[in-house]
Parts: C-alpha cells; structure tokens; sequence
C-alpha cells in the first residue's frame, strides 16, 4: 500500500489521504475499483462502497478547498473521477460491462448472435408493450402489461446470477466466459429496456388518476 | 512584498453571501455568529422583487423596489421574471417574450437581446443588474462590508445554458462566484441544520416561475441528493396567468385583440392577479379587480377559492407528476419518506399545501420562512466553501443525463442523470473509414433517445487523427461536469504518441470573449450614461444662470464699468450654443460664465446690503 507523500500515512485510495485531508495526484486512467481500494471482482459490498464513497467525498470534495486554487482544481478533478467510479460500480450491469471492458471482451456492438428463443420472448413483450403505450389508462392492454414485470424482474434476477457465475472469479482474458458474460449482459439490457418503458407506462398511469 | 500580501488579505471580507435569485423576488444571506441570517438594511425588508424598470427619460434603470413601484404605472417599461429567459433560445420562450414590453431578438450566438432604447441587453444583463442590487442591499445590512464572494442558487433542474448564463450575469455584476448551488438542496441545508436529521428528506420547491423536487438522504451531516424532477417553466407566475385569463376573457368585449396583447396591459393585469392570488391564501374568496384609465375601462369579478383552485389543479398536478419521478428514480416508495420540506412562495397556496401532503401522507414542514430558506441555506454553503466548516457536506446531481450522438442521430449517453457531482467520465471512440483524420462530436443533453429531441450543448471536431485503417484510432472522450453542473468536454486520440487535445466550452450561450467584451462595453457605457447625465445638468445650470443674469444686469447696468459688462455680454452670447455640447465644453462655457459674472454678484450682493440697510425693501433693488 502506497504512502502519503505529505504526511507519510498510508493511503486507503490514491485519491487523497485521510490522514491529513489532501487531494493527491493521480492518474487519470487508475482503475474505478483502486480509486475505492478495491480488487476488481463482480461482486462486491454494496453498503461498504457507499459508506467509502462519503468517506472520501468528505476527505477530498473541492467544496473544502475553495481557498486554494490549486488544490481546489485537484479536489475537483479527484472527486470527479471518485464520482465517476461510483457510477462504474455500483450499479451491477455497468460493473459487469466495465469489468469485461478492462478484460478485453467483446463489446455490446460485437456480441449479436441471441438465442432464438430469447428473441421471440422479445418479440412477445414488445408487442404487449406496443399495445399497452397505444391504450388508454386503466384499460386491459395497460394491466396485460403491468402483468408482464414480475416475470421480467425474476428473469432479470436469474441472468445477472448467471453473469455472477461467469465473472466470478474473473475470467481470464479472450476466454469464452467473456463472450457468453457479454450475450447474458445484452439480454438484460433488453429486459431493462422494457422495465423502464413498464415504469414509464406506470407513471403514466399514476398521472391518468 | 509581506506588507502586500497582508494589504490584500485585508481588502477582502471574511464574509461570503448567498444569493437566492429567485425569478419573482432575491434575497441575500451571511453566516453570522453561528447560524444563516437573512441580510436586511435596519427597518427594511430582506426581500428584493426580481423587477427592472426603464425610466422613459433614459435615466439609470430602477432595479428592485423602486422598479416594482413604477411598474403599475408604466408598465410597458418595466421587466418581470427575467429569470424565465435565462439560457434559453427565442424559441424555446416564446410564451415568455409576448409579456415582454421590448423588442427582441436572437443573436448569432443564439443569446435573446432585448432592445430597450436601442440598446441592447441580454437576459445575463438584466440578470446583473438584480444581482447588484440585492447584493448592495445586503451589503447595507453588513455596515458595508462588501463580501464579493458569493454562492448563488438556481433551480436544480436548470440545464447547461441555463447555469453557464447565471454565472456570467455574476461576472457582470463583478462577483466571484464560489459555487452555484441548487435551490432544493440549499433548502435542505438551512432546514437539517437545527437537528441530527438522518434519513429520507424531499424538498417541494414551488417558487414564481420554476418547479423542483428533490430527494435526498442524510445521515452523519452528508446531504447527498439521490434524485431531482422538475419543471424549469412552471410557477407561481402561471397561477397569475390563470387568473389573467378571466381578466382577457372577461374584457374581450370592451378591448380590441391588440389590446389584450399588449405587454402593458398584461403586465397591469398580472398585478391585479397577483394581488388576488394573495388574498386567496388566506380568504375563500376575494376580487379580481383591475382599472385602466387611459381606455376607462374597469374590470371586476370575485373569485372564490373553489373556482381558483380547479383553475391551477392541472398545474398542481404537474408537481405531482415531477414527485413521482424523483421518487421513482431514487428508488423510494412515498412512504418511504421522512420527511417533507416545502419551499417557494406558491407553498402557502393552501390547495398545494393539501396536494402535497396527501401524495406523500404525511404534513410537509413549514417551519421556516418558504421565501427565505433558499438564501439561507446558500449562506450555509458560502460558509462551508470558505472554510468555516467542515462538520457537513453537500454532495447534489447533475439533473439531465449528457451524451454523444452516435450513428443514425441516437444518443449514447455518457453521464446519466442523477449522477453525483462532479463527475468524470472517459468513454472510448475510433474511426468508421480508412484514413479519417477528424472525428465530429455533437453533445447533447437530456433523457430522450434521439438527439434531436434533447438540447444541443456543443459541436466540435477533434482534427489531426493519424491516417490508419478504419476503428484503428482510439479517441478517448472525457465528460467533466463540475460541482456547478457545468460540463467541459475533451477529446484525445491515443493510439499514437502524439495525441490531440480539444476542450470545449458549451456553446449555447455568450462565450468567454463575448462576455469579456460586453463587460467592457458595459464600463464604457457607464462612461457614457454619465457623461450624458452630467452634459444634461450642465445645460440646466447654464440655463438658470443666464436667466438669472439677465434678469439682474437691466437693474445694475448703470454700476458696472464697460469691460465688465462686455466680458458678461461675451459669456452670455457664448453660453446660448449651450444646448447640444458635450460635457467638457459645456463646462468651459458655465466657469467662463461664473467668472464674467463675478463682479456683478459681488455688485448684486453690495446692493442687497445697501437695500437693507436703508430700509428698502429687497423687491425695490
């Protein structure tokens, strides 16, 4: 573990030390998992990422070093890239899709081959869905919807375990898992593409009322 | 050099403001012995009206107070709710520009102009001039202590174009903008301060022309938004408009089409509106009641509660509406909620207090003052910006998703709304042919999918890429948004040793040139205002002063000797052609003319002495 090089103590995340609260350079390029003294790995603790995300905002944020120009741009470039590894991470598909990123797998424009029978699943709730954004509020193609989330959600729930499967422990770099890591990814993309328009469609609702 | 850096030290206040500059009344805070206080000169209200008014003699505009007294009486010279055209293309305010009593126009840089008295102001001007003057009030209050350091809040959900333009009306009015903070989440700041809050907070931020909601979870003094919905042209102001229109509906017979568009009349009857809105806070019904003189015409009608309140119930709705997708985005069910804070001066509207508190079940906090508690908070943050704490910390979103347009005009977004700010973001790009040596890019903002439904922020072209085969360059495009919400784009190509670097300011709106140039048109402007203000008392003073001569040289001619006389004869002759110079010269005609008649004052003065002491009365001399 590296030290500060103002204080000597030991640093938690190369962002900054938490010993004598000062922004440190830093690579622009630094992996979003070591800017959180992370080791890459799909799963990981959700709260323990939150509570270091506060822990360092509050050791680094530029709203602390107005007074200085100098460090206040270093705390507004730190924190930025603090920030910006928390939307890498928290969220399981992007960590998922980053994670094949820095392996070298392919990319979601790559990967287009589907099962068939995944593809005619698609087809089924896009025209549910279709016809469901064409009726009114409160009318049977709306419930027929609203009918389709449990099932969406659960199916959801089951890929990003299958993705769990295939990313941990990390697969080497070219191997297969990365690309069937990568199939699995871009299926749930489909699914939450039609979770957002079921939100959307339940806002909607809500809105008729 | 130790005694000028102690000399500079000194020059600045300790102090920094917060500025709520709100879209129908601002209002300035310090931090002072342990808490946020609203800043009011001694006897006088904190409270400054968001209004500009154009005196019709071309003298200095009247900003605040004094502008808002003369809006009834001219009201096609006055200015309401500039707020509402800040950062937006003519086409977007369309609704807007109809009340404004100026022309207008759009520059190249797709900045409105007002003209008024053919000259031309940007909404960013007419920003400043607010600025300026709810900062002097402030100032009043602190014995003059003039701290330049100021944070000023805009509507959280306020786009790009729409903060950039709020930063360059405080260059304009010579402020050093610490940082721009959102509305809602000031509100939270001044609110959480008095307990240990933790938990779920929503601030329901109702004010004259914009709408927000935020969410945000507190806990060990972090505030950190989760989600923020709004609506950036919804107000109090649209309340007034819904009472304006029984106003147009109920004169459609008296008053021409013409009439009941002009921007005067609109104005008047926005007044009148506004006044009953009021009343209907507090009584179950009251009068809409509007005069114009000039046509004789008189407009009355009693509203009840019940019949304003189906008129805005749309609107409430729209609040709800934004409610419900903030929660939707932060993941949280409505009971989920600790607490709610309301906020804006369209909170003490009874039935929006009611809608609220039946969405969320539970009754909203009204503690504070809902027109005060954006600049206290903003005060808040002004402290802790300065170093005076670091017990808490803010941590807000950016509230529109920025993105890229990617083939077929689809948007691949780079940042995602709700994202904590600042934020960075670094996203791979590469060539589509063999041997292209520049790369487009088009950023946008904004959740749709397609780019022309959301707002172009920029265009630019990273030039001078290698030739090589087609998706063999690796262009590297970092997204920064800073902790103002503003974004700067950069763009690198990587794969060879010699990269290019291309920073981009958003361009909707004035760039740093253009507000550098227009910060010293308006210096010299101010040079000119003055110099015609002084010509025109100069040409008055020689006015009185010839008048007065001439008047006194009949009665003492006789006294004085020849060149006296000649030498006042000669000044008085010259200063006839005192009517169409310049300042300079027009002073040089009135010394000339005080030392002429110098000795016919000290004859003139003799006189009266010799009158009163003879007995005579001072009419005979």
């Amino acid at each position: 573990m590296a030290s500060c090089p103002h204080c000597g103590a030991e640093l938690e995340t190369p962002l900054g030390c938490g010993a004598c609260l000062s922004p440190l350079e830093v690579e622009t390029s630094v992996d979003p998992f070591a800017l959180f003294g992370l080791t890459p790995s799909f799963s990981i603790d959700g709260e323990e990422l939150r509570t270091r995300h506060l822990k360092y905002s509050r050791w680094i944020h530029p709203d602390y070093f107005a007074a200085d120009p100098e460090l206040r741009a270093l705390a507004e470039i730190n924190t930025g890239l603090l920030n910006g590894a928390l939307e890498s991470l928290e969220e399981p598909l992007r960590r998922a899709d980053h994670l094949l990123k820095v392996r070298g797998g392919p990319s979601e424009s790559e990967v287009k081959d589907m099962p068939q029978a995944f593809l005619m699943e698609v087809l089924e709730w896009s025209e549910v869905l279709d016809e469901a954004r064409a009726a009114e509020a409160g009318t049977p193609p709306r419930e027929a919807a609203f009918k389709l989330k449990p099932s969406l959600d659960e199916e959801r729930t089951a890929r990003i375990q299958t993705i769990t499967g295939l990313l941990e422990p990390l697969p080497e770099s070219g191997s297969e898992a990365l690309t069937t890591a990568r199939r699995e990814l871009n299926a749930v993309r489909y699914l939450d593409r039609a979770l957002r328009e079921l939100e959307s469609l339940r806002l909607a609702e809500a809105e008729a009322r | 050099m130790g005694y000028i850096e102690l000399n500079v030290l000194n020059n600045q206040s300790s102090l920094a403001m917060g500025i709520d500059l709100g879209t129908t009344n601002s209002l300035a805070a310090v931090w002072r012995d342990g808490r946020p206080v609203i800043l009011h000169p001694e006897g006088k209200s904190g409270s400054v009206p968001s209004v500009v008014h154009f005196p019709a003699d071309g003298s200095q505009p009247k900003v605040g107070r004094e502008g808002r007294d003369h809006a009834a009486a001219a009201p096609e010279r006055t200015l309401f709710s500039v707020k509402r055209l800040m950062g937006r293309p003519a086409a977007d305010v369309q609704g807007e520009l109809a009340r404004i009593p100026f022309p207008t126009s759009e520059g190249d840089d797709g900045v409105l102009r007002l003209n008024i008295d053919g000259r031309e102001f940007t909404p960013q001007e007419l920003s400043a001039l607010i600025l300026n003057r709810v900062h002097d009030h402030g100032c009043r209050a602190l014995n003059d202590e003039k701290p330049d350091r100021v944070v000023i809040t805009v509507p959280a959900y306020f786009d790009d174009a729409q903060r950039q333009a709020t930063r360059d009306a405080a260059r304009f009015a010579g402020l050093d903008v610490l940082r721009i903070v959102n509305e809602p989440t000031a509100a939270c700041l001044a609110y959480g301060l008095d307990q240990e809050k933790s938990g779920n907070v929503v601030v329901y931020d109702f004010g004259g022309g914009t709408f927000d909601v935020s969410v945000l979870s507190i806990a060990d003094g972090v505030f950190k938004v989760l989600s923020t919905a709004g609506d950036t042209h919804l107000g109090g102001d649209d309340f007034d408009a819904a009472l304006v229109g029984l106003i147009v509906e109920g004169l459609a017979g008296e008053l021409s089409e013409e009439e009941l568009k002009d921007p005067g009349f609109l104005t008047a009857a926005r007044l009148s509106a506004e006044r009953c809105k009021h009343a209907l806070s507090k009584d179950p019904q009251a009068e809409l009641h509007m005069v114009l003189a000039a046509r004789g015409v008189t407009f009355h009608r009693t509203v009840t509660r019940a019949e304003f309140e189906a008129l805005i119930e749309p609107l409430i709705e729209r609040t709800i509406d934004s409610c419900r997708r903030a929660l939707s985005d932060a993941g949280l069910a409505p009971d989920e909620v600790n607490e709610v804070v309301m906020v804006g001066g369209s909170t003490r509207v009874p039935a929006v207090n009611a809608a609220v508190e039946s969405f969320f079940g539970r009754i909203p906090h009204t503690e504070l003052n809902p027109d005060e508690v954006v600049a206290l908070g903003a005060a808040v943050q002004a402290h802790i910006l300065i170093g005076g704490s670091r017990d808490m910390l803010l941590l807000d979103v950016i509230p529109l998703s920025l993105g890229l347009e990617t083939v077929g005009g689809a948007v691949s977004k780079l940042v995602m709304r709700n994202s904590t700010i600042p934020c960075s973001v670094t996203e791979g790009f590469t060539t589509y042919a063999d041997n292209q040596t520049g790369i487009d890019f088009h950023v946008v903002q904004g959740e749709r999918e397609m780019v022309s439904d959301c707002r172009t922020l920029a265009k630019f072209q990273l030039k001078g890429i290698p030739p090589m085969p087609a998706g063999m360059a690796r262009v590297a495009v970092r997204f920064h948004v800073d902790a103002d919400g503003l974004l700067t784009v950069s763009a690198r190509e990587e794969s060879t040793g010699a990269s290019t670097r291309v920073e981009v300011e958003p361009m909707s709106g004035l760039s740093d040139e253009e507000v550098e140039r227009m910060l010293l048109s308006s210096v010299e402007h101010a040079e000119e205002d003055f110099a015609v203000r002084r010509a025109a008392d100069l040409i008055t003073e020689i006015g009185t002063m010839r008048t007065a001569t001439e008047r006194s040289l009949d009665g003492v001619r006789e006294h004085l000797d020849r060149e006296t006389l000649e030498d006042i004869e000669e000044a008085l002759k010259a200063a006839e052609e005192a009517t169409s110079a310049d300042a300079e010269r027009l002073q040089a005609l009135r010394d000339e003319l005080e030392r002429a008649t110098l000795p016919l004052a000290a004859l003139l003065m003799d006189d009266v002495a010799k009158a009163a002491l003879s007995g005579k009365r001072l009419e005979d001399v």
